[in-house]
């Protein structure tokens, strides 16, 4: 075989797998899957006057978060339907009226061995929302939920670039980000402070 | 098949394509992940998280916690910084504690030698016991509300209500027999004094209320050459706290009687204090060759321990010999050493005095799992997780962790009274019960726990005196009703007495306490080791004493 054919042969295995870890294995790994519901942020803000993230995302007395809201907080104003559109239909018949609350996918879901206190970031350290979530609250559309089909949890974790080289500062929630920001900041904290 | 030159240049291409994707490095993170979220491994549900407020139970001292529940079930626990004793400390134990109910030797069906019975079985069994002879009950931490039905029930039947003294009111009960003042009623003036010399006792590995030292030490000593509070570490080996004391006395193992008997007898004959005897009867050259220390190094101990008063000493466990040179020190009934903080404390008797009379004993599961009654009588031992080799006739499944009301009496060794209550933040099996419980399954007409604590309760009320301190402080006067008091404590308040008017009393030692025996087996830290082992650990709590060297087993040190 000749030294052209060797490297011809050599590229193309090289080129085919570099294919397939680069975009078939993202496209195989992770499954998109819809939210519930059609929610939009922006709308919310914009004509509901719910300009702050906390006025949903609460923190509680206690200084626990409580996350996305409770059905009783969206059937404040949704006990009745306010619109037309398919997803407010949906919100009230499914939701609102039987009382059940919305299987909401959550991009920023932690495994069970985390212990992260919102409290402590926001209103300690100041930090924006935006910062860890992104502007995802300004938008007016519901991203497509992408779940990792081993561990279970969402592309967010991960982040969008599979290489997690030159991702934006909000990108990724994994461990060593935790890290990485708390050294940017000086704030080295041991095992036992996010594992209790 | 044969390998082609092809083959192999695909092979190498493909793998070192592999390399330069995403492909090993996601995988090996994405199974990493799977693997800690299998089926079999217990996940907390999904579901509201709150913080209650509650004590822990695993030891008599009561250290505030804070627990984290999701769903209802308590996923995490901490220390809280407002507690007047723990003060946000916790040990490696009370850390991992939320992991104890899920523990393998957890016990959930009763065994009778060895053989699997029923709670009827063991009703019939120990009420027969009841019928034919006196019993005796034997208790880990006096003073609460069961402790109250223990000595109902004993009381109602000729029997006998028996405790386990740990280690630190071991420490304190020569006193008692020179005052009068039980050993339960005294505590140490830790905060006011100057000068700490501990005989042994792990004072910043856990000893008595785990955080009330090491804050203490934090506060006034440590990184400093020239502390506010000066700590001499007596010990023969280097332990955590001779490591970090402001001076370690290294002696040979079991002579701290000697460098006390030493010690004394240099402040007496260098009039170094105002007391004149007794004088101890070891001499200083003997005091020398049994400690291993030259005899000018006992007499510049006993110079540097009067240098900055007050002073006390501390024992590792009853040692009449460093109770009486805290007598000479002036130390006893004196602030900055011990002092007596309550009026109304109870004098118990040793489970080691007459229950081997005793047609049966009941032991209740706060007692040490090593602990092993005196006695040929037929033992009934209520225990959460079972420790291994025991020699119980009946093992009876007992709550565990937070699944039991309780009340929390003061933490020994402290000198402030406290009273707080341990709701049960969990649903206990069907399948357990406490000791008061099955008390009263034989006699119906005990009062329950829960009564008990409210009557103490309502004496609180009555009292008017100290104060509740939970997230606000309140004066207990200015409570408006017992109900308002009840539900305050209920939620994590601790009450708080006010410091007695004198907590000084009279200790007269009218001669040198005599050595027992010879020196003892075992080194004092040694027995303080084996007086706390648990019986099982949560995996956090092992990893916790693993990688902290925390309570360390006496083998691991370095003699």
């Amino acid at each position: 075989m000749s030294t052209k054919r060797n490297i011809l042969v050599f590229g193309l295995g090289l080129g085919l797998t570099l294919l397939a870890g680069w975009v078939a294995f993202p496209r195989v790994l992770y499954v998109q899957k819809q939210q519930p519901l059609e929610f939009r942020h922006k709308t919310h803000a914009e004509k509901s006057g719910m300009a702050e993230c906390s006025q949903c995302h609460a923190l509680r007395d206690d200084g626990t978060f409580a996350g996305i809201p409770a059905m009783e907080t969206c059937a404040g104003c949704h006990s009745e339907k306010m619109g037309t559109s398919k997803a407010e239909a949906i919100l009230v018949d499914t939701y609102i009226k039987p009382g059940q609350e919305t299987p909401w996918l959550v991009y920023a879901r932690q495994p069970a061995n985390v212990w992260f206190s919102h409290a402590i970031h926001v209103k300690r350290a100041n930090l924006a929302c935006a910062e860890c979530h992104s502007t995802y609250g300004e938008t007016d559309e519901v991203r497509v939920y992408a779940q990792d089909r081993i561990s279970g949890y969402s592309r967010d974790i991960w982040g969008h670039s599979m290489s997690r080289l030159r991702r934006a500062p909000h990108e990724g929630m994994k461990m060593s980000d935790c890290e990485d920001c708390h050294r940017r900041h000086n704030l080295e904290v041991g095992c036992l402070g996010c594992h209790k | 098949m044969k390998l082609t030159r092809r083959d192999l240049l695909w092979g190498v291409a493909g793998t070192a394509g592999l390399l330069v994707t995403p492909v090993p490095w996601k995988l090996l993170d994405d199974v990493s992940i799977w693997s800690q979220n299998w089926p079999w491994i217990p996940q907390p549900a999904r579901g509201p998280v709150e913080v209650k407020q509650s004590f822990c139970t695993l030891c008599p001292n009561g250290c505030g916690m804070r627990v984290r529940m999701a769903s209802g079930w308590p996923v995490g626990v901490a220390g809280v910084a407002s507690h007047p004793v723990s003060r946000g400390a916790l040990c490696p134990l009370g850390f991992g504690a939320h992991q104890l109910n899920w523990h393998p030797r957890r016990l959930r069906t009763v065994r009778h030698r060895a053989s699997s019975s029923s709670w009827e079985a063991a009703r019939v069994a120990f009420a027969k016991a009841c019928s034919e002879g006196p019993i005796a009950i034997i208790d880990g931490y006096p003073g609460r509300a069961a402790s109250s039905v223990f000595e109902t029930f004993v009381q109602k039947r000729n029997g006998s209500y028996r405790t386990v003294p740990g280690p630190e009111t071991l420490a304190l009960a020569p006193y008692e027999s020179w005052s009068g003042v039980p050993a339960a009623g005294l505590g140490y003036d830790l905060e006011n004094a100057q000068t700490i010399v501990s005989f042994g006792a792990p004072l910043l590995d856990g000893w008595a209320t785990p955080g009330r030292f090491t804050r203490l030490w934090a506060e006034r000593a440590a990184g400093s050459t020239d502390p506010q509070l000066r700590l001499i570490q007596v010990e023969a080996s280097l332990s955590r706290t001779a490591a970090r004391a402001w001076q370690w006395v290294p002696v040979h193992a079991g002579s701290e009687v000697a460098l006390a008997e030493g010690v004394a007898r240099v402040l007496l004959e260098e009039r170094l204090v105002p007391a004149r005897g007794p004088m101890p009867p070891m001499t200083l050259a003997e005091a020398a060759e049994q400690t291993g220390l030259s005899t000018g190094a006992i007499v510049d101990l006993a110079r540097t321990m009067v240098a900055r008063l007050p002073v006390v000493a501390i024992a590792n466990d009853d040692n009449p010999a460093i109770a009486a040179l805290n007598v000479v020190l002036g130390a006893a009934g004196a602030r900055g050493g011990i002092v007596r903080r309550s009026k109304h404390a109870e004098s118990y008797a040793s489970a080691e005095a007459d229950v081997e009379s005793a047609r049966a004993v009941l032991i209740d599961s706060t007692v040490p799992w090593d602990f092993a009654p005196p006695t040929n009588a037929e033992v009934f031992r209520f225990a959460a997780w079972d420790g291994g080799t025991g020699t119980s006739d009946w093992l009876l499944p007992a709550p565990g962790f937070l699944e039991d009301l309780t009340d929390v009496p003061t933490a020994p060794a402290s000198a402030i009274a406290t009273y707080a209550v341990a709701p049960s933040l969990l649903k206990a099996p069907p399948e357990v019960q406490s000791a008061a419980q099955f008390l009263g399954g034989i006699d119906p007409a005990l009062i329950t726990v829960e009564k008990i604590i409210h009557t103490r309760c309502a004496d609180l009320f009555r009292g008017r005196a100290g104060t509740l301190q939970g997230q606000e402080t309140t004066s207990v006067a200015k409570v408006a009703s017992v109900q308002k008091l009840e539900e305050q404590l209920w939620k994590g308040a601790v009450w708080i007495d006010e410091p007695p008017r004198s907590a000084a009393f009279r200790c007269e030692l009218k001669e040198w306490p005599a050595t027992v025996g010879s020196a003892p087996a075992m080194s004092s830290s040694e027995n303080w080791s084996k007086a706390w082992r648990a019986p099982v650990l949560p995996p956090l709590a092992s990893k916790l004493y693993l990688e902290s060297s925390l309570r360390e087993p006496p083998d691991r040190r370095n003699v």
